[in-house]
């Protein structure tokens, strides 16, 4: 089967540690959780947190069928020590108004080289997952998340240091055909 | 200023048939599956009524022809035509009577269907009011001929 690949672009990763905050919106009673370190704000949704806006359109769609290598490749400006044990978690599923509902998911974990210049370097990483044998063809959302490591990047798999999706990214082709632009061309006696 | 026009298909010209012939009607479509697997894909003449309700689609359904496409997996959206044969069997064999139909295609278990009204004239069902009135004629002949020669007779006498 073949290989496809997406990039997701992380921004800077900081292994510095700033201090967080909870907040509360007393006209919807919503709960909010700031991290000052990555400027993010997140939601409190059936327990876990979600990251506003950490969704984004895909800049490219993806046609995947069962059995299918999807790679995805992230990538972020990254400035100071080697990190071990960066725990992240890499998935597809179906993100709606309830959040992302994952379909396939793994949790490597990750490694940063240093990078000892007063420049942030890209660091790229990469992790391939196989698309199963009967895809739901809604399963066209991603995201990738980390957290924790020596030294810690901060943050819980509930409330990660930083996460980043695309929505819309992928074009499953499952079990089921679909068919477009069906037209009767002829019609002849025989 | 942009000018945005917008190409639509052709429509196909109605074609006469006889009632006992049998019809192919190509189809072209885009698909996408994961696996290989095979689609039915039928085709068929349509009359339409007003029952239940204005404008309802009837197929004729003895005339129904299916037939098996195979697919082979394909991630991207890919060209395909394919063929389906069915038969104008006769009224006299439950089949469909003299008239105007529609074309209607589809593939089952999709909403992929193609239709366009007044498609198909079938002619030709032994049976039909002019056989009829072939039939009838010598009698007809023969019925006028004594209305003429009747009077005749009578004025002789």
């Amino acid at each position: 089967m073949t290989l496809k690949t997406l990039t997701l672009d992380l921004g800077t990763v900081s292994s510095l540690q700033y201090s967080t905050g909870w907040y509360y919106d007393p006209n919807t009673g919503q709960r909010y959780y700031y991290n000052a370190a990555q400027n993010q704000w997140y939601v409190s949704l059936g327990g876990y947190l979600y990251a506003l806006g950490y969704m984004n359109p895909a800049p490219k769609q993806v046609a995947v069928a069962p059995g299918d290598k999807f790679k995805i490749i992230i990538s972020f400006k990254y400035m100071g020590p080697a990190i071990t044990g960066i725990l992240s978690r890499w998935a597809i599923g179906v993100y709606g108004a309830l959040g992302f509902t994952e379909k396939i998911a793994i949790t490597p974990a990750l490694s940063i080289p240093a990078n000892a210049s007063a420049t942030p370097v890209t660091v790229s990483l990469d992790q391939t997952l196989t698309i199963p044998a009967s895809p739901g063809t809604d399963w066209d959302d991603i995201y990738v998340k980390m957290w924790g490591g020596t030294p810690d990047l901060g943050g819980t798999e509930q409330s990660p240091a930083y996460i980043y999706g695309y929505e819309n990214a992928l074009i499953v082709a499952g079990v089921s055909v679909v068919i477009t632009d069906f037209k009767i061309s002829d019609f002849a006696k025989v | 200023m942009t000018l945005d026009i917008v190409l639509a298909p052709l429509a196909l010209t109605p074609k006469t048939f006889n009632a006992g012939d049998k019809v192919r009607v190509t189809v072209s479509f885009k698909y996408t599956v994961g696996i290989n697997t095979t689609i039915k894909l039928c085709a068929g003449p349509y009359y339409i009524n007003n029952f239940p309700l204005p404008n309802t689609h009837h197929m004729v359904d003895p005339c129904v022809g299916e037939a098996d496409v195979s697919l082979i997996a394909a991630s991207t959206p890919t060209d395909k035509t394919a063929s389906v044969d069915f038969t104008l069997l006769p009224k006299a064999q439950g089949g469909i009577e003299d008239g105007t139909y529609g074309l209607r295609v589809w593939v089952e278990g999709t909403n992929a269907v193609a239709e366009q009204d007044g498609l198909i004239i079938v002619t030709g069902n032994p049976g039909g009011v002019s056989d009829m009135f072939s039939a009838m004629m010598p009698m007809l002949m023969m019925l006028m001929m004594m209305g003429m020669v009747m009077p005749m007779m009578e004025e002789a006498e």
